[in-house]
């Protein structure tokens, strides 16, 4: 053996060692504490900020600001309902078509789609999550749009809008722009997000599970529907919140194509604004104070209805991960 | 056997709609591309790397928005990054299933999915409202607040596949824990890593609405970090918005330029994530 | 408890004869004394005592879940690395209780070496796996380096297999090779205990002879501790045994009398594959 020549192997040399590396230690140990702390600081300051800049108009006007509908900068008088109207109203079309046709997919993916397309397939789908919301507005606005115009919108309009209730939906001129076809390219947009978690939700159910039911003789949509979905129910519901978060925040694909117009329509072809679209199109133009503070006010209460369902969602998704993972 | 009948009617019914919601989808999407690549190839020539934007009713290019969108992003990644990367470190290697780690999986997650105008709002707020004007570096921070919690996710994802074995195996050779990690589960995890950061860059760089009321727009070159710097998506928002030809036919094209670049690195990222999965 | 019985080899079943290397009496490196082993409030080691000998080879047996490998793993308190794991009891290395907590751990660890039951070849090149552990302690220069490597690397028997491919990645290498690198990893810090925990439990027979020799070879130079799950592995290169049950130590004698004339009846029971 070779004789002794490590520092460590004296008492100074080992005791110098030991300080030196548990201050490396102690200080790697508290950097990564510090930036672990460091997102808990920046939520708390964005809504600090959020709340601090909406204060002013929430004191002028009130718990009026979410009731009223009014929205005239000249005359300083704002309120949030038109926005917020706007925004459930083209988020809920937006699900009402994403969900069952993400569903549909997910189905064809886990269930019918043969091996060698599912790898393909699978990874266009992430691929087109990935798209830029921008680059679905800019569609919106010089395709969908004067397609709706000219095709589906005067189409509702002669055939729904004839009828008495519903009739009111289906009702005025067909603009190509406004609520419903930003509900639709907003549901364009989350169709791929939608997708892929329900794919990857409907893979967690054990094989063994989906074969024995086979064993049974149940046809594939029976499988589906009794065995795959009430296994990952909480699954596929947080997915859908996963989806509603994104839709309800969305800025672009939406602010091209629904008009910014602050009044609640009872027509789905009118234009209207979501929270989103009236902070894109008027933030850097609004004047005053109480201007500027109705708009952040806006944005505070766009963040609380996401928050809640994003936190919803993501106790949901938990829930499942654990039980799959047990 | 009428129950039978009735079953498999059913589920012919059943699996032609979902048949058919797949085309719909794959058809609609595969519409918005080409609209994109038809529109936008007429649009993409020399000029629109070479010129600036130009006034409205005529010629130019893009290559102030170009640049201004490397800046931002690249500025954004260089510090974000980091930051992603170690409080991640924290979450997998340290915290684990602590009541901090829980508590921040929580809110990164929310922040992972808050719409990126609220940060647009918050970094206006807090910078350039006390600045007084629009700049570069507040679109690179409302970028860079997008990024953290993308690199923490996927650090963390990552740091957890390490292998405990590995981890006990460095530190039975008596290597102090901050080494373990750095020069042992980093090393494992790099390419989940590098990947992750992959993503995080091609998520910002078509982001918008962080970008309207921060770096704003600037129609002329500027490497002014501390003025606003014209960038890709706003150039193309107020382009596509406005009535002139030459604009909308500039935002077309700058709008394929984005879509070929995310495309392109959520690809190198999946071929980089492959890579590393067959090597273990 | 049964632990104490039979912490002392019996002169009388004196089968040290038949190998003149270990006539002369062996130094105990490493004294265990009354050590309890906890995972949160399950006992998993009843109050151990035993001696382990310098350049001897001892071997931990018993069945799955006996805690012979919980007791290695106390050894170099590598168990730490476990927020619900803790250790009672005094495990004496030269005189000094490792147990306390006022020891640095690392620093242990450096002076006690250990493999593991899979190969664990860190993500880099095959030097670099070596010059990982000496790097943690030393500033060398290149050369001084390349030539602890090498040295490592002879020792474990795998220079020449690997000599022309140093900058290739450690997981290029098959299992035994990998596994006799992470040997040569833990002899380039210079131990002077080396734990093996059924390290080759995953290789195919020949690599395991070749483990097995190396074993026999690195014995003039260190205190080595084996755990396996193999009878004839532990026949074959132990010169001491203990024999574990559901967390005591049943028996504790040289490998030659236990193999031959066991004193329990588990152990008996045991080594003759009536149970476990």
């Amino acid at each position: 053996m070779q004789p002794v020549t490590r520092t460590i192997d004296t008492p100074q040399g080992a005791a110098k060692w030991t300080r030196r590396q548990g201050a490396l230690d102690a200080l790697f140990r508290g950097t990564t504490t510090f930036f672990a702390l460091f997102v808990l600081f920046l939520l708390g300051a964005v809504i600090l900020a959020l709340v601090v800049g909406a204060l002013p108009a929430l004191r002028h006007f009130g718990f009026g600001f979410l009731t009223s509908d009014a929205w005239n900068p000249v005359t300083e008088e704002f309120g949030a309902l038109a926005p917020i109207y706007g925004t459930l109203v083209t988020s809920a079309i937006a699900m009402a078509v994403g969900v069952p046709i993400a569903f549909g997919i997910a189905v064809f993916l886990t269930e019918l789609c043969p091996p060698w397309l599912k790898r393909p397939f699978g990874i266009a789908i992430e691929l087109l999550a990935g798209v830029p919301s921008i680059i679905y507005g800019i569609w919106g606005l010089f395709v969908f749009a004067p397609f709706l115009q000219s095709t589906l919108q005067p189409f509702l309009v002669d055939t729904l809008g004839e009828l008495p209730v519903i009739g009111a939906l289906f009702a005025g001129p067909p603009l190509g722009i406004g609520v419903l076809t930003a509900g639709l390219i907003l549901g364009i947009m989350v169709l791929p997000f939608i997708t892929a978690i329900i794919r990857d939700v409907f893979e967690t159910v054990p094989a063994i599970l989906r074969e024995s039911a086979y064993g049974l003789g149940a046809t594939t949509w029976e499988v589906v529907w009794k065995i795959v979905l009430p296994y990952t129910k909480l699954g596929v519901i947080g997915g859908i919140m996963l989806g509603l978060g994104r839709a309800l925040g969305e800025t672009m694909a939406v602010t091209f194509v629904i008009g910014n117009a602050h009044r609640i329509s009872a027509s789905l072809l009118a234009p209207g604004t979501t929270i989103s679209a009236a902070l894109a199109n008027e933030f850097t133009e609004a004047v005053g104070d109480l201007y500027v503070s109705s708009l952040i006010a806006l944005g505070l209460v766009l963040f609380a209805i996401t928050f809640i369902v994003l936190a919803i969602s993501k106790l949901l998704l938990t829930r499942l991960q654990k039980r799959a993972g047990s | 056997m009428q129950l039978y009948a009735r079953r498999r009617f059913i589920n012919a019914a059943a699996m032609t709609i979902s048949m058919l919601a797949a085309a719909l989808g794959i058809i609609w999407l595969a519409a918005i591309l080409w609209t994109l690549v038809s529109h936008g190839i007429t649009a993409i020539d020399l000029r629109l790397f070479t010129q600036m934007t130009p006034p409205p009713g005529s010629d130019g290019g893009l290559l102030n928005a170009i640049f201004g969108s490397v800046v931002m992003t690249g500025i954004a990644t260089l510090v974000a990054a980091p930051i992603g990367v170690l409080a991640g470190t924290y979450l997998a290697e340290y915290g684990r299933n602590g009541r901090l780690a829980e508590v921040v999986r929580f809110i990164n997650d929310i922040l992972l999915s808050a719409p990126s105008i609220i940060i647009g709002l918050f970094v206006y707020e807090v910078m350039v409202v006390p600045m007084r004007h629009f700049s570069a570096w507040a679109g690179a921070m409302a970028l860079a607040i997008i990024v953290v919690p993308i690199v923490l996710r996927t650090t963390e994802d990552m740091l957890t596949l390490v292998p405990g074995s590995l981890r006990e195996a460095a530190a039975a050779l008596g290597t102090p824990k901050w080494r373990v990690v750095t020069m042992v589960s980093y090393r494992a995890a790099m390419q989940g890593m590098v990947t992750g950061v992959m993503l995080a860059i091609a998520r910002i760089s078509g982001e918008t609405a962080p970008l309207l009321f921060t770096a704003l727009n600037n129609q002329f070159w500027s490497t002014d970090l501390n003025a606003p710097m014209a960038n890709l998506p706003v150039v193309i928002f107020h382009f596509a918005l406005s009535p002139y030809e030459d604009w909308q036919r500039l935002a077309l094209g700058g709008a394929l330029i984005i879509t070929v670049f995310v495309l392109a690195l959520n690809i190198a990222a999946r071929v980089l994530a492959n890579l590393s999965t067959l090597k273990q | 408890m049964h632990g104490y019985i039979d912490t002392k080899p019996r002169p009388a079943s004196n089968g040290t004869k038949a190998n003149g290397a270990l006539a002369a009496a062996p130094k105990v490196k490493i004294e265990i004394k009354d050590l309890r082993f906890y995972y949160k409030d399950f006992e998993a080691l009843k109050g151990i005592s035993l001696p382990l000998y310098d350049k001897r080879v001892t071997a931990f047996i018993g069945p799955s879940g006996c805690g012979k490998s919980t007791l290695l793993r106390v050894l170099n308190r590598i168990y730490e690395l476990y927020p619900d794991q803790r250790a009672t009891g005094e495990v004496l290395v030269d005189g000094r209780n490792i147990l306390d907590p006022r020891e640095d751990v690392n620093l242990l660890r450096a002076r006690i070496g250990m493999v593991f039951q899979k190969p664990t070849p860190f993500p880099m090149s095959i030097y670099d796996n070596i010059a990982f552990g000496i790097r943690l302690y030393e500033r060398l220069s290149r050369p001084e380096l390349d030539e602890r490597v090498e040295s490592a690397l002879r020792r474990a028997a795998l220079w020449n297999e690997v000599k022309d491919k140093l900058r290739q990645s450690g997981l290029s290498l098959s299992g035994g090779q990998q596994q006799r690198l992470c040997i040569a990893r833990a002899i380039a810090l210079k131990p002077e205990v080396l734990l093996l925990d059924e390290p080759a439990s995953a290789l195919d027979p020949i690599s395991t002879a070749k483990i097995e020799e190396l074993i026999n070879e690195l014995k003039s130079d260190y205190c080595i501790v084996i755990v396996t799950h193999n009878m004839q592995q532990a026949a074959r290169t132990a010169d001491y045994t203990a024999f574990m049950y559901l967390g005591e130590l049943i028996e504790f004698n040289e490998t030659t009398v236990m193999f031959t004339h066991p004193n329990k009846k588990q152990t008996e029971d045991y080594i003759t594959g009536r149970f476990g």
